[in-house]
């Protein structure tokens, strides 16, 4: 993939500033999938260049949050200006579901009337490595079905899910509380 | 044990050597489980074989292996075909494609044409190695009353066979295979080991899942038809390779088969855990019949060949004798450009499934004195039950299945409603709901979840994910069969099957009671019930006004039963057409009933004993 396709890189650094802080992984974590450049692309493929950008440029718009109260304003503040826009909402949606998945979801037909045609919007697997470098099963502790194998026996012992930033049941400076045991401290 | 395909046999079959040859002691046809034993027993006792396969049988070499993992990375529905790739000329049911039926409605717009009124997503795989490719190599034994159920309980058939005279085959079939069990933990309900026997390989560990499941249920009893029944969390014996047992074979231990290639590579001797049993074992820790036949073709008297799809079984219209089989070889998948050759033998042994081989039995037109071929048509009925454990239990890591319930596999009850096995899916809601994919497009696109919300979410979601599967026993009857219809063909010509199918009554009176029985379990391990059937399922069965999405085991059987005679079987005990002296129809489609039995190792066994009565035919 070329960096003349996707665009400068600044362009991708607020693609990953806007899908880390909606996926809940570290900037690095996304970058270690490897598929910051196919998922910015296919975003552009299927949506267009353009409305990438108004996405990408409302986010880092939005004011800067510290403390509890302040994530939480930055979040109502995405869900009314992104998350909750007609146009913008289901595509930013369809960048989250990729992450976790490496699988572009079809918009809903309501958008596609409004705001298409998208002739390449269809469900599809980026790519075979999307898959297997999906963040859902690092979330959860688990592995994706058929890679990354943990090892014989692995499975008889307790998950270890990682812990991760803002976690609303376990915050960092707690010990975990979900049952599981000996969590592993995600990178900061 | 360095096991590999020779790097010949990668190549193709040279077309008008196998038509001009009229020297095969035996051809074979299908290289799944029954093919690829019969192939190796044969060959090794110095008997010259022909192999047909109708797939392309890439999978031979390293990068065709792989090749069909990445498929399935790549495919956006991971159904238990999505590793193999379509083939118009081999064509294999596929889940996906499936709709509900209309009262009188029949379905060909898939390759298994659906007459219904049930609708089955049962499935078989034809590419080289057969469906042993994504089955999920659970391997346990039939039990003793298994084989006598109708003097025992007055319901469908009772085997000409007994346990005691297939035991030796089944230990067998479980070295070749590599079972990997502990015998204290398989001697229940009857079945017997002899003294000292060992399996090859120690018994897979239950899963955390597993365990915090028996942790809830182990030691409780449940009542049914006026008896108590007690229950628990038990391993069940799975084809996938785990820690060789050294007190195996009397001491000599056991070396297990990793993958078989023709490049060598060091994976597969021992499960990783991958959890991906179904529909492809990434490593071939899990067994697979290619397998065995690495070894036939080590004897250099198997000839293969493969987009070779037999069209008509000729027979002496005299004695009734196969006189040879004619084949479309066809040059590639998506092209209908073929060459009809035929292959001669002395024997002829169809191995395709139950499915595929009544489908050309019948294609061919041959006498049938029993009226039996494609009849009493069998395959486990799967109930699926599902909810949330109050703990994270770290579903989605595993191996496929490691642990289940099986206290309800026999008992008095059986008079009355069908016996099951239960299984614990360490990959959760997978098989009822797409889970987890389904998890992150409902908390995204309707709980509106983004960030730390939906990555909490998601863990509550999926690590607490527990399915109960219930495998319900499905009785012979014989208007549950297999036909062939001129007018549905495929792109070679070839009649597709036509499937019948209704779900009777005895089992649905089993899947009724598992409901039940899972609502037990749940509240006792304080499981929130999400199980929900919806009657636009393609499976959806009303019984005494309740609805029940029922699945497909794939566990296809009963097509070309055995029995005592030819008035009341289309084969004998060693699988041998009545009709054809010189023909063997092998498989599961042989066997008059399944119990509560995966039917892998059942058929397996069968194939040794056959292949004895093969050589003794040949000499």
């Amino acid at each position: 993939m070329s960096a003349a396709k996707t665009g400068d890189a600044s362009r991708l650094d607020q693609f990953l500033a806007f899908s880390a802080e909606v996926t809940a992984f570290g900037v690095v974590e996304l970058q270690g999938t490897g598929q910051a450049e196919a998922y910015l692309q296919t975003v552009d493929d299927v949506v267009g260049a353009a409305l990438v950008d108004e996405l990408l440029v409302l986010h880092a718009k939005a004011p800067r949050a510290t403390g509890n109260e302040g994530r939480a304003a930055r979040g109502a503040h995405l869900r009314r200006t992104i998350f909750g826009d007609g146009k913008l909402g289901p595509v930013a949606r369809n960048i989250v579901k990729l992450w976790y998945s490496g699988v572009w979801y079809e918009l809903p037909g309501a958008w596609t009337e409004t705001y298409g045609p998208a002739p390449q919007d269809v469900t599809f697997v980026v790519s075979p490595s999307s898959y297997v470098e999906g963040l859902l099963w690092t979330a959860i502790g688990a592995h994706p079905a058929g890679a990354k194998a943990p090892g014989y026996g692995s499975w008889a012992a307790p998950p270890r899910i990682p812990r991760f930033a803002d976690d609303p049941v376990s915050p960092p400076s707690a010990e975990p509380v979900d049952g599981t045991v000996d969590a592993e401290r995600v990178p900061a | 044990m360095r096991v590999l395909f020779p790097i010949d046999s990668a190549r193709r079959t040279d077309i008008d050597a196998v038509s001009a040859d009229d020297r095969y002691d035996a051809v074979i046809v299908g290289t799944g489980i029954s093919g690829a034993i019969i192939a190796n027993e044969l060959s090794r006792a110095g008997k010259r074989v022909l192999v047909l396969e109708a797939g392309t049988g890439t999978d031979r070499t390293l990068s065709g292996y792989e090749k069909y993992l990445s498929n399935f990375y790549g495919a956006s529905s991971k159904d238990n075909q999505s590793p193999y790739p379509a083939n118009p000329n081999a064509a294999m049911p596929r889940s996906p494609l499936l709709r509900k039926l209309q009262p009188g409605e029949t379905d060909s717009s898939t390759y298994m044409v659906q007459s219904g009124p049930y609708v089955t997503d049962t499935t078989f795989t034809r590419v080289f190695g057969g469906t042993t490719m994504h089955w999920e190599a659970k391997t346990p034994r039939m039990l003793p009353e298994d084989f006598k159920m109708r003097s025992l309980f007055g319901q469908g058939l009772d085997w000409p066979l007994g346990y005691d005279e297939l035991e030796a085959d089944y230990r067998t079939a479980e070295r070749e295979i590599g079972v990997s069990a502990n015998v204290e933990d398989q001697a229940y309900l009857g079945l017997h080991f002899p003294k000292d026997y060992v399996f090859p390989m120690k018994g897979l560990p239950l899963s955390y899942l597993d365990k915090q499941v028996a942790r809830g249920i182990d030691d409780t009893r449940v009542e049914l038809c006026g008896k108590s029944y007690p229950i628990k969390i038990r391993p069940y014996p799975q084809g996938r390779n785990s820690i060789p047992n050294p007190a195996y074979d009397g001491g000599k231990g056991y070396v297990p088969v990793g993958a078989v290639n023709t490049h060598q590579v060091e994976e597969g001797e021992r499960c990783q855990g991958n959890t991906n049993c179904v529909p492809l074992c990434p490593v071939q820790a899990k067994y697979h019949s290619g397998k065995t036949l690495a070894k036939a073709l080590h004897t250099g008297r198997v000839d293969l060949l493969v987009q070779a799809v037999v069209s008509k079984v000729v027979t002496d219209p005299g004695n009734g004798n196969v006189t040879a089989l004619e084949v479309k070889v066809y040059r590639e998948p998506q092209s209908a450009e073929h060459r009809t050759i035929t292959v001669k033998g002395t024997i002829f042994v169809i191995a395709a499934n139950a499915i595929e081989t009544p489908r050309l039995m019948l294609a061919s037109g041959l006498r049938d004195s029993a009226g039996l071929m494609g009849r009493n048509l069998m395959d486990h009925a799967y109930l699926l039950n599902w909810g949330l454990m109050p703990e994270v239990c770290g579903t989605m890591r595993g191996t496929s299945c490691t642990g289940g319930i099986i206290d309800l596999r026999a008992g008095g009850f059986r008079r009355h409603q069908a016996a099951f096995s239960v299984d614990i899916h360490n990959d959760g809601w997978g098989w009822a709901t797409g889970a987890p994919f389904s998890d992150l497009t409902e908390l995204v696109d309707q709980q509106n979840r983004f960030g730390a919300e939906l990555r909490r979410g998601l863990i509550d979601r999926i690590s607490r994910q527990l399915l109960l599967a219930f495998m319900i026993e499905v009785p012979p009857t014989e208007s549950n069969r297999v036909t062939v219809d001129p007018q549905y063909t495929d792109q070679l010509g070839n009649m597709r099957p036509v499937v019948s199918f209704t779900v009777p009554e005895y089992s649905m009176r089993g899947a009724a009671y598992a409901r039940e029985f899972s609502k037990t379990v749940f509240a006792r391990l304080g499981v929130a019930d999400h199980t929900r059937y919806d009657p636009g399922d393609y499976g959806y069965v009303t019984y005494e006004g309740q609805g029940y999405a029922i699945r497909g085991g794939n566990h296809i059987a009963g097509t070309h039963i055995m029995g005592t005679d030819k008035s009341n079987s289309v084969v004998d005990t060693d699988q041998r057409s009545w009709d054809h002296a010189n023909l063997y129809l092998v498989g599961a489609g042989s066997m008059p009933t399944i119990g509560t039995a995966n039917v892998t190792l059942t058929l397996a066994a069968l194939c040794y004993r056959s292949a004895r009565a093969m050589l003794k035919q040949l000499h």
